[in-house]
C-alpha cells in the first residue's frame, strides 16, 4: 500500500516540477520499492549504501539538501536518469564534482544509487539509516 | 625602487639580520621582532599571534574605521592572512591560490601569481578549497598550493624560482597549510586524512626545494625518524622511551598504511633547543572497528630537531581515535609560571576538547583541562598514564558499525579546530577563539580505494545542548592553572584567528562576518560587519607611523560549507552542519581583505 503510495507521490511531483523530456521516465513504475520510509528493497539499500561509503553527504548533506555541491532532492526532479550517470560517472569536475567511474562500488550501482536517490527526491524515502524490507 | 625604506626599517631590518643571523640562517626571525611587520602567518616563530603595536587601545578602538579594502575574486572559504613587509603586502586566496602582491602606499597590485592547477584537486579537498597563507623568507613568497606543489616566488616580481610537489592527488593528497619557514628550512605538511592519507611532514631548502627528510606519523621507525631508545614519551607519570616498533605496535597488520595523522596545522620552532613543534591528525578510517589499537602516531604532538628531522619526544593526545579530533591545531610556545613554578611551556588547545600544556624541553604533562565545560567524551586526562578516560556511552567504537552515538561533545568539528588562539606577552593569558557544538556519530564498514573518500561515518551536529544556544564562545585561558578566566557566548563558532596586543585590545572575527575588538575582560568594544562571514585571522602592522588591522572575509571551510546551495530549507533534517543553516541569514559567499585603522585627527 505505501508503495502505491509512493508512486502516486511521484507522479503528483513529476507533474510539478520534471521537465517534459523526464516525464515519461518518471511516470515509468518508481525504480525502488519502499515500506514506511526506511524499509527498502535490496538494491535500493546498495544505492543508499553507495551513497554513505562515497561520503557524498560531505558535499550534498546527509539529506540531500544540498550544501556546497547542489540538493539532490531538486536535482533528481530534474535530471534523467542517464544525465543522472553521466554527471555521477564523469564528473563535473569544474565545479568540484568528482568523476566516480574509478570507483567500483559506484559503477556497479549506479542504477542503486539512482533509485535511493530518486526514492529521497520523491520524498518516499527518509533521510539517514535504512534497512532492508522483512528483514 | 620598489621597497621604500624612509618610513619603515625595512632595508636596516634586512641588514641587521644579515649581519645577526649565521650564514644559513634566513631573514625571517628577525623579522618577526619587529612589530610594524607581520612576517609570518602567526606573527613569529612561537605562534603568539601577539602584536607590540599599541596606537590602538581598548580606550579608542570604538573609533577604529576602514581604511581601505580588497577583493580577492574568488568565493569559498577564505583562512590565514596578508604577510605585511616594509611596503608590501602579501595577500593569497583559496583555490586557484592567486598571490598579490599589494603596494600599501596606494593599494596598486604590484604583481599577481596563479598557478595551474588541475581542477581534479577541488574534489578530494575535504572541507573546501581553503588554504592558510604564504610565508616569506630572503625575499622570496613561499606558496603552498592546493595540489600539494610548493612554489617559491621572487618577492620582488612575482616569478617563480622554484617549485616541488610534495604528494599526490590522485590519492587524496592535498595540501592547505602554511609553509613554515624555520632557520634555514621550510617546513610543510599534507592534508587528506579523510582520503586514507598517511601523514608526514618535509623539510625543504629554502634556495632550491630540495626535500632534506621526511618524517611520517605512523608506521616503521625509521620512517618515523626516532630512535627508539632516546625518543622519550609521557609514561606512567614520567618520561621514558618510546621503545622499538611505537607505530606499528598500535596498527592491526597494514592498516597504518592508511593511517591518516596528516599534518595541516600550525607549527612552532624554538630556536634556544632547535626543536619544532607540530600535531598530527585522525587516523584512518572515522570508524574506529576498522583500525583496533591505540594508532600511533596519530592525534600526537612531535618535538623534532629542526635539523635531522630526529623526534626528541611524541605525546599522543587522543589514543583510537573515536570521534575525529585531529592533533593539528597550534602549538603555542609560551614561558609561563605553571602551578607556580616557571616553566617553558608549550600549550594546545586540542579538538578532542582539553587544553594541553608541556615542558616543551622535556615533553613532560603538566596540565590537561577542559577549555569547554560541555566536554563529556572524557571525564578527564588521567595525569599518570597521559590518557584521557573515556566515557563509555559516548564511544562509538564501544556502540560499533551501524549504531548512532548520540550526544558527543565536542563535535568533530573539536572545541577548537585550525583557528588559531593568541597569547599575550603582557598578561600571560590565551585567547581562544572555540566551538561549542555537539554531534552524533555513526560509523559504518568502508572499503578503500585509492583518492576515493575513507570516512566511514555520518554525522549530524547541533549547538551544545542545554547551554546559551550559541555555537561558539570567545575565552579568556590561563594555562598555567588548567582555568577559563571568561567567556563570550557567540551565535556561531569562532573561526577566525584571535589577535592581542600591547594596547590591551584582543580582536576576532565571527561567521555572521563581525570584525571584533574586546578589552581584556571580555567586553566588546566596538564591531565592523565585513562582507562575509570571517574563518581569516586577524593581523597588524604599521605603515607611516599608522597602526592598521587587516582581516580576510570569506565564508567557507568546515564551519560556513553548509552555507552554500540549498541550505535554506529546514525541512529536510539535520545536515553534517545542520547547526549552521542559520547562517544563511546573515551572509553570503566572496573573499575581501578589510583593513581598519583609526582615523586622523
Amino acid at each position: 500500500m505505501s508503495i502505491r503510495m509512493t508512486v502516486r507521490l511521484a507522479l503528483a511531483m513529476a507533474v510539478c516540477f520534471v521537465p517534459p523530456t523526464a516525464l515519461a521516465q518518471a511516470s515509468a513504475a518508481a525504480p525502488y520499492q519502499v515500506t514506511g520510509g526506511t524499509q527498502v528493497d535490496a538494491h535500493t539499500l546498495s544505492g543508499w549504501r553507495t551513497w554513505r561509503a562515497l561520503a557524498c553527504e560531505r558535499c550534498h548533506g546527509a539529506a540531500q539538501e544540498g550544501m556546497v555541491g547542489p540538493s539532490l532532492v531538486g536535482s533528481l526532479k530534474v535530471l534523467s536518469k542517464d544525465q543522472f550517470k553521466e554527471v555521477v560517472l564523469k564528473g563535473r569536475i569544474e565545479k568540484g564534482m568528482p568523476n566516480f567511474d574509478g570507483s567500483k562500488m559506484v559503477v556497479e550501482n549506479i542504477d542503486n544509487l539512482y533509485a535511493y536517490l530518486k526514492g529521497r527526491s520523491d520524498g518516499a524515502i527518509e533521510p539517514g539509516r535504512l534497512q532492508e524490507i522483512g528483514k | 625602487m620598489l621597497f621604500q625604506n624612509r618610513f619603515t626599517c625595512w632595508s636596516a631590518c634586512l641588514a641587521l639580520a644579515a649581519g645577526a643571523a649565521t650564514a644559513a640562517d634566513s631573514d625571517v626571525a628577525k623579522l618577526t621582532q619587529d612589530p610594524k611587520v607581520w612576517a609570518m602567518q602567526a606573527g613569529d616563530l612561537n605562534n603568539h599571534r601577539y602584536s607590540e603595536l599599541k596606537q590602538i587601545t581598548s580606550k579608542n578602538a570604538r573609533d577604529l574605521t576602514v581604511a581601505w579594502t580588497f577583493s580577492t575574486g574568488v568565493l569559498r572559504g577564505h583562512e590565514g592572512g596578508p604577510l605585511v613587509l616594509g611596503d608590501m603586502m602579501y595577500i593569497h586566496s583559496p583555490f586557484p591560490n592567486k598571490v598579490f602582491a599589494i603596494s600599501l602606499e596606494d593599494q596598486s597590485i604590484r604583481w599577481k601569481y596563479e598557478p595551474k592547477q588541475d581542477p581534479a584537486v577541488i574534489p578530494v579537498m575535504c572541507c573546501d578549497t581553503v588554504n592558510r597563507g604564504v610565508a616569506y623568507a630572503n625575499g622570496k613568497i613561499f606558496l603552498q598550493q592546493a595540489d600539494t606543489t610548493l612554489v617559491a616566488l621572487d618577492a620582488k616580481t612575482g616569478d617563480e624560482l622554484w617549485k616541488i610537489k610534495v604528494g599526490d592527488p590522485k590519492r587524496g593528497e592535498t595540501t592547505t597549510n602554511t609553509p613554515h619557514v624555520f632557520k634555514d628550512k621550510i617546513i610543510t605538511g599534507i592534508s587528506g586524512g579523510e582520503f586514507g592519507v598517511r601523514g608526514r611532514i618535509t623539510a625543504h631548502d629554502i634556495d632550491t626545494g630540495k626535500i632534506l627528510w621526511t618524517a611520517w606519523s605512523t608506521g616503521p621507525d625509521k620512517d618515523l625518524l626516532v630512535d627508539p631508545a632516546k625518543t622519550m614519551t609521557w609514561t606512567d607519570g614520567k618520561m621514558a622511551p618510546i621503545g622499538p616498533d611505537s607505530s606499528l605496535k598500535t596498527w592491526q597488520g597494514d592498516q597504518w598504511k592508511l593511517g591518516g595523522g596528516t599534518t595541516w596545522g600550525w607549527y612552532s620552532y624554538d630556536p634556544a633547543t632547535n626543536l619544532l613543534y607540530y600535531g598530527t591528525g585522525n587516523p584512518s578510517t572515522w570508524n574506529p572497528r576498522q583500525r583496533p589499537g591505540d594508532n600511533r602516531w596519530s592525534m600526537a604532538i612531535f618535538a623534532r630537531d629542526l635539523d635531522t628531522g630526529m623526534a626528541k619526544w611524541v605525546y599522543q593526545m587522543t589514543p583510537h581515535d573515536e570521534w575525529d579530533y585531529d592533533g593539528v591545531n597550534e602549538m603555542i610556545l609560551a614561558d609561563i609560571k605553571v602551578k607556580g613554578q616557571p616553566r617553558k611551556a608549550l600549550v594546545h588547545f586540542d579538538r578532542n576538547g582539553f587544553a594541553y600544556t608541556m615542558d616543551r624541553v622535556s615533553g613532560e604533562l603538566l596540565v590537561a583541562e577542559k577549555y569547554d565545560p560541555v566536554v563529556n567524551w572524557a571525564t578527564h586526562v588521567d595525569m599518570k598514564s597521559g590518557r584521557p578516560q573515556v566515557v563509555a556511552k559516548y564511544s562509538t567504537d564501544k556502540g560499533g558499525p551501524d549504531v548512532n552515538t548520540k550526544g558527543i561533545c565536542p563535535s568533530a568539528l573539536g572545541t577548537k579546530d585550525q583557528q588559531p588562539a593568541s597569547f599575550s606577552r603582557k598578561t600571560g593569558l590565551f585567547y581562544v577563539p572555540t566551538n561549542h557544538v555537539c554531534m552524533d556519530y555513526e560509523p559504518f564498514q568502508i572499503e578503500y580505494t585509492a583518492g576515493q573518500p575513507y570516512v566511514g561515518s555520518t554525522l549530524s551536529m547541533y549547538a551544545a545542548p542545554g547551554s546559551h544556544g550559541g555555537m561558539g564562545n570567545f575565552i579568556a585561558w590561563d594555562a598555567g592553572t588548567g582555568k577559563i578566566v571568561w567567556s563570550k557566548p557567540e551565535r556561531f563558532s569562532v573561526w577566525s584567528g584571535a589577535l592581542s596586543t600591547a594596547g590591551d585590545v584582543v580582536f576576532y572575527g565571527t561567521l555572521e562576518g563581525y570584525l571584533k575588538a574586546v578589552d581584556l575582560n571580555g567586553k566588546e568594544l566596538w564591531k565592523f560587519k565585513t562582507p562575509s562571514g570571517i574563518i581569516g585571522n586577524v593581523t597588524t602592522w604599521e605603515y607611516k607611523g599608522k597602526q592598521y588591522i587587516g582581516v580576510l572575509s570569506g565564508i567557507g571551510g568546515w564551519a560556513g560549507i553548509g552555507l552554500a546551495a540549498g541550505l535554506t530549507k529546514g525541512t529536510e533534517g539535520l545536515g553534517a552542519v545542520g547547526g549552521y543553516k542559520d547562517l544563511a541569514k546573515y551572509t553570503e559567499l566572496g573573499g575581501v581583505l578589510t583593513v581598519f585603522a583609526l582615523p586622523d585627527r
